[in-house]
Parts: C-alpha cells; structure tokens; sequence
C-alpha cells in the first residue's frame, strides 16, 4: 500500500518525525521550548543592553519594537506553554497508569504544529521584520495603516497556528484524563500535578477559541481589508482588548499551573510527607480555573471602562488571590514538620514559593484600582508578570527537569552543577527584576526604547542589565549540566525506578521510561498510592518500609503491550499549515500548497489502517491478525484499544 | 548572612529610598495634587500589607528550611499530617475578609477620583503619533478658543475636567504626580481629573504602546497661579501678529510656503489663509500660533529654553529668556534624525532648508510668543 501503510522506524530520525508516543513527543516539546528559551532570552539579553544606560542607541526604535515584541511572544507562546505542554504530555500517562493518551496521532499533530507555529512566526524576522505591535497586539495599532511591515501578519497567523496545538492538545489531555485513569484512581486520587494539568487543559479549551476569534478578526482587516478595527467605520478598538483579555487572563493561569502541580509533586517528596491539605489544594486550582475568566478587564483599568466595571473587576481580581494564596500557605505547611533534604528540586520548588509569593503581592496591589492606574503599562507591571511567570512557572520547570531527568533519560542531571544553576538564577533574576518595580513607581514606562537622564532611572536600570547577564550565565550552566550529564551517563549511578522515593505512580516503572510505560494495569487503591505499597503502617502506627522499590516496580519487557502505532500523517498535516499562512501574506498559489498538504494530512490519516497489517497479531486483546488486520472479528468482544475502564468519578 | 536573606531585607529599604530620590519627575510615590494623594494614601496600607506578608513568607521559609531540615542519617519519616481543615478553612476565609477590606477601600477610591467638583475647568486632550495637543473652551459656547500641544497649561488648586481623545492609535495619558493615567482611545471620549496643588512643572509620558516613538512623545503640565493662569489664556486668545524684522517676514514666507501642509499659526501674522487641515494621518500637526510660550517642543522631547537655574525643568519664568536655539535649529534641519518618525504622513519629514532658511524660520518663530 506504500505510503499509506504505517511507518516501522523504531530509531533515527524518521522514528521521531513518526512517533505518536506521548514520551518522545514531550521530550520534543521540552527541546523545543529550550531552543525557543534560548532565542527569547536573547532578545532580554538585547532589550537589557540598550537600556542599561539612558540615550543609548543600538539599535532603532523599529527594531527595539520589534525585539520586545518577538521577546514577549516566544516566551509565552513558544517556552512556557510548550515546557507545560511537555511535561504534562510525558507526565499525565505515566501518573494515572495508562499506556498512552486517548488520541496519540492527535498530540503528535499538536507538537509538529506548535513547532511550525513558532518556526512560521520567526521566518518574520526574513521577511521584513518581526512582529512589532507588542505581544498583546491593540488594535487600531496594529493594523495595517499603522503597521505596515508583514510582522503582525505573521504574528497573528502564527500564534492562531501554535493556538490549534494547543486546542487539540487539551482536547486530546481532557479526554485523557477523565477516560484512562487507572482502575481505582478517582479523580479525587489523582497525583496534584494531575489535577492541575486538568485544571489547565479546561482553561484551554474554552479560552484558546476567544483568542482564534480575536487573530481572524484581525487577520481579515490586515490582509482582506475588513473593518472590525477601523475606527473611521465605526469600530471600538476596545473590542480587541475584551476578546484578548478573555483569552490573555486564562492564559496566564495556563502558564503557572502546571507549575503548581510540579511544585505540589517536588515537596512532599523532599519532605517525606504529603501535599498538606490535598482536597484544598485540588479545589483551590478549580477555583483558579473558574474564577480566572471573571477578571480579564483587570487588564484595562486604565482603558477607559467606566467606574462600575473598574470597581465590579477590582473586587473579583481580589478574590482570585484567596485560591493562590491558599497553595503557598499548604506548600509551607507540607514542609512544615517534615524532613527536608535540599536537592536541586527541592530548592526550584522552594525558590518558587517565594518568587511567587512577591509576584502575588505585586499582583494584589494591582487589584486596587485606582493604584493601578498609576501602576499599569510601566515596569511595576512587567517585575509583576515576570515575577510569577519566570520565578513561578520557569522555577517550577527547572524543579521539574532536575526531578524528572532520571526518569525521562535514565541518568541524572548533576547535582552540584543544578544548585550552581539554581543559586546564580536567584541572584540574577532578583537582580533583574527586584528593581522593576522600583523604576515603575517611579514613572518608567513599558516598552519605551530609551529613557531621558535625570528622571531617576540610570542606577537601577543598570543593576537590571547586570542580572540578566548573570541569569544568562546560569542557563549556560544549565546547559552545560545536560551535556555533561549526557555524555558521564553510562559511569554515573543508575537512578533505578525510584531514585527519589517518590510518591506517585511514575516511580513504579524503570527508568527511562519504558516505551509501553506499565506491564499491566496498575491498580489503585489510594492517593499517593505507589508511597503505600512502600511503607504501611506498623503497630505503633508509625509508616515503615515494608517494600523496595526495585521489588515492587513493574519491570516487565512490554511484549504483550499493544502499543499505537506510529504515523506520518499528523507531520505532514501540520506541514501544510505554515505554508497557509505564507500564502495568505504573499501569494495564494503557496496557500493552496499547504491547504493540499493539510487535505493530504486529513486523508491519509483518515484511511491509513489501524496498525501495519503485516505485523504478527499481538497481545491478548487479539484483535488484529494478518487476514484480519482491523480485528472485525474480535471486535464485537473485545475492545479496539486496552484503555477502557474508567472507576468512579 | 545568606543572599536570599539579604535579598529580601534590602528590597523594603530600598523601595523606601527610592520613594525620596530627589531627580524622579515621574514619581508616583510622590504625589502633587490630591488625587494623586488620595492614591498614595490608599496604596501605602497596601503596601505595607504586602510587605509584611513578604517578610513572613520569605522568612517563615528560612525558618522551616533552617527547622525542618534531615539530620544527616535520620532515614525515619515525620508524621504524616494530610492537612488540618480547621486551618486551611481559616486561612481561607481570614485574607478573603482582608482583601474584601482592601476591594471595599479600592472601590470607595475610585469613586472618590470621579468625581467632579462645580468650579472644575474643562480642557481636552487629543492624543496622535507621537505628541498630544489641548483644546480649551474658554467661553464654553462648544467651539475651541485655543488649541496648544506638548504643554498643558492650567491653574494651579482648581480641578481640570480632562476629556481624553485620540486621532489615530491607542495612547495613555499620564502625569503620574497628579494622577492616574487614562488611555486615549480613537472614537472614544474618556475623562480624568486632575489638579496640582501647587504651582510647578509636572512631567509624563504616554503610557500605551502606540508604535514608533511611543517613548518619545511626552508632555508636561504646568500650573501656574490663577493670576498668571488668566494672563496666559489671555495671550493665547490673541493670533499672531505681523512680525516687523526682516528676517522674521522672510521666515513667515518660508513657513507660509513650506509649512502650511501641516501646521497653523493663525492670526494676521501667521497662515490661516492658506491652512486647509493637516496632511499627518492623524489630521493635525501641533498649532504653532504661540509656540514660543511653551517650554518644550516635538512631542515634549526637547526643551524650547534653557534650564537656566539648573533644577532639571525648564520653569515658567525661563520661557522666553534663552532659547535652545541649537536644538530648534537641528529639529528643522532634519527632524526624522532627532526622533524616530514615518515622515511625510506620521510625523515631520526633513524639508531639506538651507541654514539660511532655517535663520529666517527660527526669527519668525521667535515672534510667536
């Protein structure tokens, strides 16, 4: 059948372009959201030179626009959201004991999207310039009369491309999580990291569509001469920031709370006990999910909403400090009372404790009104938003590729090397931000290429230069750490399942990873399940180690796994989708191309049998053999996939 | 004494000092008129409030890291405490009651600054790429009297009734010692009150990213003393006259010829015979009819005088006394090279004047006082 039958690369690159295992394609997320860290922390790197001292030129204001703008946009759309997106790509299966998530072919799609998403958006830089507008894009800004270059065709064709990845991905994860928990695994036994990606991926669904609204609307009057921004027709530029916000407030919950999950998963861990507080902890984040579309005007205090939304907005936004402010105080009492030993996640997840702590401080001095209205669009605003996305999500990720390392790769990142990282990151990201918020009050404004001498700006805007300068040089200590590492990994120790002695279901399998995750089915009997089959309870009622983990890991070699198998059809898919958008800024022969690659895409997948057919039949399920490869005969009786069983709620 | 410790007790101080620096024009922490007070005064609490929680954040986890930590080579696990209802519930429900405090004061504040006393004065405000113009209604018959750019003249102790406006693209008016800043919207009206208590220069900067010089269009707003304050509206109400130095009546041909396309100065002296609207696409360049009673020029980016006394500001008593005749003269030489423009449509382009021409220009402009 030729290209219609399915890919059989187990290694090489075509493995990887094929692959549909959640595994491999988080690790693609996770190398690809630090590829884009680095083009991100380069434009800071920019930004930060030029501003270090008053008058300076290095570069023009168009480009300054253009570098803050593309800082902003690769940031949140192609770091944090992808380094989420990886760790709850590899993470959910594997913690509620499940070999795969609902549609692999699907989160395949997902990732090769996001990646031609964000490379799409960067080609702007060779076509004219990149986007230029901000990264919150206000109309009548950015159309075309005011921004002619293609950088905003680009900036809205692209995120609209990197919004479907995320769309399908929390289609794919919702379905995921409510479907294919392990047997016994309620809801209310999901792992926090679990819950919290839920959380997130809810937030997804309903708040990506605004945001695909508000790109078209934009996308029409940029490139097919529409009116839904054109003042001199009768629109309110003020619907673009509505339809944005609606979509930008969610978003930020986005970034921070897989985050909180990995945090809530690192510090039981290195203090022996349990999240304090779970039932609080879990509805504090549905607290967060929901409240989260009620504030987004928060972000126009200033636009001229009137008193009564200003007022009706200032008061939710006070009350969606209550759900966050709970987490930091059970995140202290779990360490409260344990046994704390301060590897490098542990001290990620602490650093995250208090970063974010000073970021929902800031925050709360947002929510009152009237001193927003001094504080917004000026440095307080950007130490504000930099505070919890990088010293709360960025930290937490750290946390997270120190804690999951062994498990992903099978080799441990090294230790001293993670603290160095962790320790020179501190400094330098206070030092870089600490100030801000000191430049705001004191009258600097956002997104202003230059500052006048004598307005009180000079000392610490160069104290804010040096510390991005050292945050750089602890990431290349990251780096160095993961090659390092790399390259040592077969003298080092072997992590084994459970290097941790850990709490959740992940730590019951080898490491790395095996491709089928678990033997069998775990079954669950309990929150922190895994952590009981270890230690019970003695006579005295004390918890005692009753079990090894090396014991007790399901250590199997996955010969009877039924596995989904690969395909190149979601690659090809998204192929066609960046071609759309080049065609539609320049010539529209290039958008039939890419349509013709996404109709390929649909109809390929669409036919392409449900496992290669010349493959021996396999596993208990029977449900395919060489003349019956769709398994119709077994169908009626046994499911088409392992993944079925939902228990409970 | 560890970096994280003294990271965090260097910040309050510091954030202190900076609240007094002495060279901040844009202070917000140092308020000069009483909305701008009544802010400071709602936010201090808030800050402090903050500020606590800060401390027993960042020092309860010190603690708990400096309490709680393994002894070397104690392998027993802690009790295991899942939570404590009764705690978490307070915990809950206590920084709720706080925040419901802090909402309920916000709200009253807020109210507060709408409002708008009898005796108010009423200016607007447009907004464009890249400098903001003032629109007085001094007889308050509907139709402007007078029309400035880059300085807002008022008198000082009396309310200003803003109405915020743009012709183009979103901006953000803001006087942080005075208030609050309100975004000018195309097609949109919004207000903001204002007033300074004491007479004085208050600068600001617009505070919505509004495209290529969004960093070089600034304003100030001078109060002056009521008596004063008259005076100038009296001047402004005054056209220009014909200028008697020749080298003045050479520039008035040379801005009658090359500047009408964009700029008016009306009166006898200027060009209203031959100004038919702004070729800018916003619709209009800044009026010119007494340009020499401003302290700065292009967008308030430039000092028109020389800050004589050397506090930083170009004061009201220094109008007229020693103009910034180099920088006036290389604006006219070539105005995309001292601010970054989209000349010819979205902003001044370069003329391509001879020095001689520009000579004749700046003696006429002299005469526009």
């Amino acid at each position: 059948m030729g290209i219609f039958g399915r890919p059989r690369a187990k290694t090489g690159w075509t493995s990887w372009i094929t692959t549909v295992d959640h595994k491999r394609i988080g690790i693609m997320y996770g190398a690809a959201a630090l590829f884009f860290f680095c083009i991100g922390g380069l434009q800071a790197l920019l930004i930060r030179a030029q501003l270090a001292a008053p008058g300076q030129k290095l570069f023009s204001a168009d480009l300054y626009n253009q570098i803050f703008t593309m800082h902003g946009v690769t940031m949140i759309f192609l770091v944090v959201m992808p380094l989420g997106a990886a760790f709850m790509n590899y993470l959910i299966p594997i913690q509620i004991g499940a070999r795969d998530v609902a549609f692999p072919r699907l989160n395949a799609l997902s990732f090769w999207t996001f990646l031609f998403g964000g490379i799409f958006l960067n080609t702007s830089w060779i076509f004219g310039g990149g986007a230029d507008g901000g990264w919150f894009a206000y109309a009548p800004n950015t159309g075309v009369a005011f921004s002619p270059s293609h950088g905003m065709d680009f900036y809205a064709l692209g995120v609209q491309i990197t919004g479907i990845a995320s769309l399908v991905g929390a289609v794919n994860l919702i379905t995921t999580v409510l479907n294919m928990r392990a047997p016994g695994m309620t809801l209310m036994k999901m792992p926090v990291f679990t819950w919290m990606s839920l959380v997130t991926q809810v937030l997804l669904l309903f708040s990506l569509p605004v945001i695909s609204v508000a790109l078209f609307l934009l996308t029409f009057d940029r490139l097919f001469d529409a009116n839904f921004f054109n003042v001199a027709e009768g629109a309110d530029p003020l619907l673009w920031q509505h339809l944005f916000w609606i979509f930008g407030h969610p978003e930020v919950y986005i970034l921070v709370l897989p985050g909180f999950g990995i945090v809530s998963e690192i510090i039981p861990v290195f203090a022996r006990k349990p999240i304090f507080g779970y039932p609080f902890m879990v509805f504090s984040g549905i607290a967060i999910g929901f409240m989260g579309f009620g504030v987004w005007a928060h972000h126009m205090f200033a636009s001229g909403l009137g008193p009564i939304s200003v007022a009706a907005f200032s008061i939710s936004t006070m009350f969606i400090a209550v759900p966050t402010g709970v987490k930091i105080l059970n995140w202290m009492a779990t360490m409260w009372g344990g046994k704390l030993t301060f590897t490098a996640p542990m001290l990620w997840a602490i650093g995250l404790v208090t970063m974010f702590t000073i970021g929902g401080l800031s925050g709360v001095s947002h929510a009152v009104a009237p001193a927003d209205t001094q504080q917004t669009d000026t440095y307080y605003i950007v130490a504000h938003f930099h505070y919890v996305i990088f010293g709360g999500a960025l930290f937490a990720f750290f946390g997270g590729f120190y804690f999951w390392w062994p498990k992903v790769f099978g080799h441990f990142l090294d230790e001293t090397l993670g603290k160095v990282h962790f320790w020179i990151t501190l400094v330098g990201f206070n030092l870089t931000f600490g100030p801000m918020h000191i430049l705001g009050l004191q009258g600097m404004s956002r997104r202003i290429p230059t500052y006048r001498d004598g307005y009180g700006f000079n000392l610490w805007n160069m104290v804010s230069t040096i510390g991005a300068f050292t945050i750089a040089i602890a990431m290349l200590v990251f780096a160095w750490n993961i090659v390092r590492s790399y390259r040592r990994r077969n003298t080092l120790p072997k992590p084994g399942p459970d290097p941790w002695d850990g709490r959740s279901l992940e730590w019951s399998i080898p490491s790395p990873t095996p491709e089928h995750n678990f033997d069998d089915e775990p079954v669950i009997t309990q929150f922190d399940d895994w952590w009981y089959r270890k230690y019970e309870e003695n006579d005295d009622g004390e918890l005692v180690k009753v079990n090894e983990p090396e014991d007790i890991a399901m250590i199997g070699d996955g010969s009877r796994a039924h596995l989904p198998s690969p395909s190149y059809w979601p690659f090809v898919l998204a192929l066609g989708l960046p071609f759309i958008g080049w065609g539609l800024i320049f010539n529209m022969f290039i958008t039939a191309f890419g349509g013709a690659l996404v109709l390929a895409g649909f109809v390929g997948w669409a036919l392409e049998p449900a496992d290669d057919p010349d493959l021996p039949p396999h596993g208990h399920d029977d449900h395919g053999t060489a003349d019956d490869p769709n398994g119709d005969a077994a169908a009626l009786d046994a499911p088409a996939t392992e993944e079925e069983v939902t228990v409970g709620g | 004494m560890s970096r994280r410790v003294r990271a965090s007790l260097l910040a309050p101080l510091v954030l202190f000092l900076a609240s007094c620096a002495k060279d901040a024009p844009l202070d917000s922490l140092d308020p000069a008129g009483p909305r701008a007070k009544s802010i400071d005064d709602l936010q201090n609490p808030v800050f402090a409030i903050a500020g606590v929680v800060f401390l027993a954040v960042n020092l309860g986890v010190l603690f708990l890291a400096w309490k709680f930590k393994r002894r070397k080579d104690d392998h027993t696990l802690p009790h295991q405490t899942h939570g404590n209802t009764k705690l978490e519930l307070g915990w809950t429900i206590l920084p709720a009651l706080l925040l419901a405090g802090i909402g309920g004061a916000s709200v009253l504040t807020l109210l507060d600054l709408e409002e708008k006393p009898d005796d108010s004065m009423q200016v607007t405000v447009v907004g464009q790429q890249w400098w903001w113009e003032y629109q007085y209604d001094v007889d308050g018959d509907g139709e402007t009297d007078i029309t400035t750019a880059n300085d807002l003249v008022i008198p000082a102790g009396r309310n200003i009734d803003l109405d915020i406006e743009s012709r183009d693209v979103i901006h953000s008016f803001w006087i942080p010692r005075l208030n609050g800043k309100r975004d000018a919207v195309p097609g949109r009206s919004h207000p903001l009150q204002m007033s300074a208590d004491e007479p004085g220069v208050y600068r600001g900067q617009c505070t919505e990213f509004c495209g290529l010089s969004h960093g070089y269009m600034r304003m100030r707003v001078v109060a002056l003393e009521p008596s004063e304050f008259e005076a100038w509206q009296d001047a402004q109400l005054d056209g220009a006259e014909m200028p008697t130095d020749e080298l003045a009546l050479e520039g008035r041909e040379i801005f009658r010829t090359t500047c009408s396309s964009c700029h008016l100065v009306e009166g006898e002296g200027g060009n209203e015979d031959l100004f038919e609207g702004s070729a800018q696409v916003s619709g209009a360049a800044p009026n010119l009819t007494h340009f020499m009673s401003r302290g700065t020029f292009a967008g308030a980016v430039f000092d028109l005088w020389t800050d004589i006394d050397g506090n930083g500001e170009v004061d009201i008593d220094e109008h007229g006394d020693t103009l910034n005749e180099a920088q006036l003269k290389a604006w006219l030489r070539d105005p995309p090279a001292e601010k970054p423009m989209y000349a010819p449509t979205r902003g001044m382009p370069n003329l391509e004047l001879s020095e001689a021409q520009i000579d004749a220009l700046v003696a006429y402009l002299e005469t526009l006082e």
